[in-house]
C-alpha cells in the first residue's frame, strides 16, 4: 500500500483525508444547519464549539491535502463516458477547494466578529480575522450560509458522479 | 435564603430620630444580581457595587436619598461566554461606559409593612438614562436588637428591559428582560 499517488492511482494518504474529509463535510453540513436553528441553551451552546472546532480542522485538512498534492500530485480523472461530465467533475473538485477555504474562513470572520473568543476544543483561543462590527459577523454569516448551500450542491452531483460511474472511479479512491 | 439569616427589622415604625442617617457601602459584601431568559435556561450572575451615597430617613422615607454606581466590567455571568457578550460592545460596552448609576427620585414606605419601600429613579445604563422602579426591603443582622441601625442590609428586586438601553446584542438567543435582585449592606457613618 503505497503512500504516493500514481499516474493511476490514489495513495493512503490522499484517500485518507479524502474520505476524513468526506466525512466532515458532510457531518458538518448537518450540524451548521442544526446549531442555526435550534433554540440555544446551556446544554446545547456546545455545540457551536464543535461545529468550529471541526470546521477548523477540515481546513487545516484542505491546507494539508493541497500541500501533499504538491509533494505527490494526484491520478488524472479516469475519462467520463461524455465530455461534458469530463468538465463538471473538474470544476466540482475546483469549487471544492475553493469552498472549503472559503466556508471555513468565513465561519471564522464572522464568529470573530460577533465579539466573542473563537474557541476550539474548548481550550484554544482563535485571533478574530475581522473587527467587532455586526456588519462584518452578518455579511460573514451571509457568506457562510451562501457557500455551505452550494457545498451542499457540489457534494450531491459530486456523489452522483461518483457512484453512477462503472469505470473502477471509485474503487480507484476505496482501494487506491 | 438570606431572610433566613436576617430578621426583618420594623424600622420605619421604630421610634423617632431626629436627622436622616448616612451610610457608608459595603462593597465586598454587597452585590446587583441578575437573571436574563436564555432559551429554556438562564443567564445569571452578579455585577459589583463600586460605590453608594445613601442617607437614610426612617420617618420620612421620602426624605432618604440613594445613589449607586456600578462597576460593569466587572460583573461575572454564570459562563465565560455570557460574561464576554454582556460587558462587549454589543451589550453593556464596559470599554465606553464602566458604569451603571442608580440615582433614587421618589422613595415612597410602603404603610403597614414595615421596612418595605418602593424606589423610584432613574437608572443609565450605556449612557442611556430611564426611570425605574424597584422594591426595597431593609433588614438588620440576624440577632441584632430591635431598632439597631449600625449595619443593615437593603435587598431590592426590579427589572430592566434590555432595549430600552441599546444593550440588545443576542436578542435572538438572550431575552429582553433583566430581573435584578440586588443586595447593599451598609454601614452608618461615624
Ligand atoms: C462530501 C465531501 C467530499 C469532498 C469535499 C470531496 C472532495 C473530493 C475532491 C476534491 C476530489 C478530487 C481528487 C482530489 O483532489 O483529491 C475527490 C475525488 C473523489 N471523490 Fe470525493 N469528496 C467528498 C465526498 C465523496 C463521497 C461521499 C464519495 C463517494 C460516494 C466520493 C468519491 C470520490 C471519488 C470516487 C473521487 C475520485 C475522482 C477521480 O478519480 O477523479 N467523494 N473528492
Ligand atoms: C468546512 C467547514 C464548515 C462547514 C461545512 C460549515 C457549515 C455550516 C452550515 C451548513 C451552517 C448553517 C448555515 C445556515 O443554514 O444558516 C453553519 C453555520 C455556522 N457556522 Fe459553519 N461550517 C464550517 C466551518 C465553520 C467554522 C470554521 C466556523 C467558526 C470558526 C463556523 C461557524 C459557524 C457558525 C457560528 C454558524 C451559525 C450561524 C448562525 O447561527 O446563523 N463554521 N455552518
Amino acid at each position: 500500500m503505497s503512500a504516493l499517488n500514481t499516474e493511476s492511482s490514489f495513495g493512503w494518504v490522499t484517500r485518507a483525508i479524502h474520505w476524513a474529509m468526506a466525512l466532515g463535510v458532510i457531518a458538518m453540513l448537518g450540524l451548521g444547519s442544526y446549531i442555526a436553528r435550534m433554540e440555544v441553551g446551556m446544554s446545547n451552546l456546545w455545540l457551536f464549539g464543535l461545529h468550529k472546532s471541526i470546521g477548523v480542522v477540515l481546513l487545516a485538512l484542505l491546507i494539508l491535502r493541497l500541500i501533499w498534492h504538491l509533494a505527490s500530485p494526484p491520478p488524472r480523472s479516469l475519462p467520463a463516458d461524455t465530455p461534458w461530465k469530463d468538465s463538471a467533475a473538474r470544476w466540482v473538485h475546483r469549487s471544492f477547494y475553493v469552498l472549503l477555504i472559503a466556508v471555513p474562513l468565513s465561519g471564522w470572520v464572522g464568529s470573530g466578529a460577533s465579539g466573542l473568543d473563537v474557541v476550539i476544543f474548548e481550550r484554544f483561543t482563535l485571533p478574530p480575522l475581522a473587527p467587532t462590527s455586526e456588519a462584518w459577523e452578518s455579511s460573514a454569516f451571509a457568506v457562510h450560509f451562501v457557500l455551505t448551500k452550494l457545498l451542499a450542491l457540489c457534494v450531491v452531483l459530486h456523489v452522483a458522479g461518483a457512484l453512477t460511474r462503472r469505470d473502477g472511479t471509485l474503487r480507484r479512491m476505496v482501494r487506491g | 435564603m438570606f431572610r433566613a439569616i436576617l430578621a426583618l427589622v420594623l424600622i420605619l415604625a421604630a421610634p423617632a430620630v431626629a436627622a436622616p442617617l448616612v451610610y457608608t457601602l459595603d462593597a465586598e459584601d454587597s452585590r446587583v444580581g441578575f437573571k436574563v431568559p436564555f432559551g429554556p435556561d438562564q443567564i445569571t450572575g452578579a455585577m459589583p457595587v463600586r460605590s453608594a451615597e445613601i442617607t437614610l430617613d426612617f420617618e420620612r422615607a421620602a426624605r432618604s436619598k440613594v445613589s449607586v454606581s456600578l462597576d460593569v466590567a466587572r460583573a461575572r455571568a454564570n459562563f465565560p461566554f455570557a460574561t464576554q457578550a454582556m460587558t462587549g460592545p454589543k451589550v453593556l460596552d464596559a470599554a465606553n461606559h464602566p458604569t451603571i448609576t442608580f440615582v433614587a427620585t421618589e422613595i415612597i414606605a410602603i404603610q403597614g409593612v414595615g421596612a418595605k419601600a418602593r424606589m423610584a429613579g432613574d437608572i443609565t445604563i450605556r449612557g442611556v438614562t430611564r426611570p425605574v422602579v424597584l422594591d426595597a426591603e431593609v433588614f438588620r443582622p440576624q440577632g441584632s436588637a430591635e431598632g439597631e441601625r449600625g449595619r443593615l442590609s437593603v435587598y431590592m428586586t426590579g427589572a430592566v428591559a434590555r432595549s430600552d438601553f441599546g444593550a440588545t446584542g443576542w436578542s435572538d438567543l438572550v431575552g429582553d428582560e433583566v430581573t435584578l435582585d440586588i443586595l447593599v449592606r451598609i454601614d452608618l457613618a461615624e
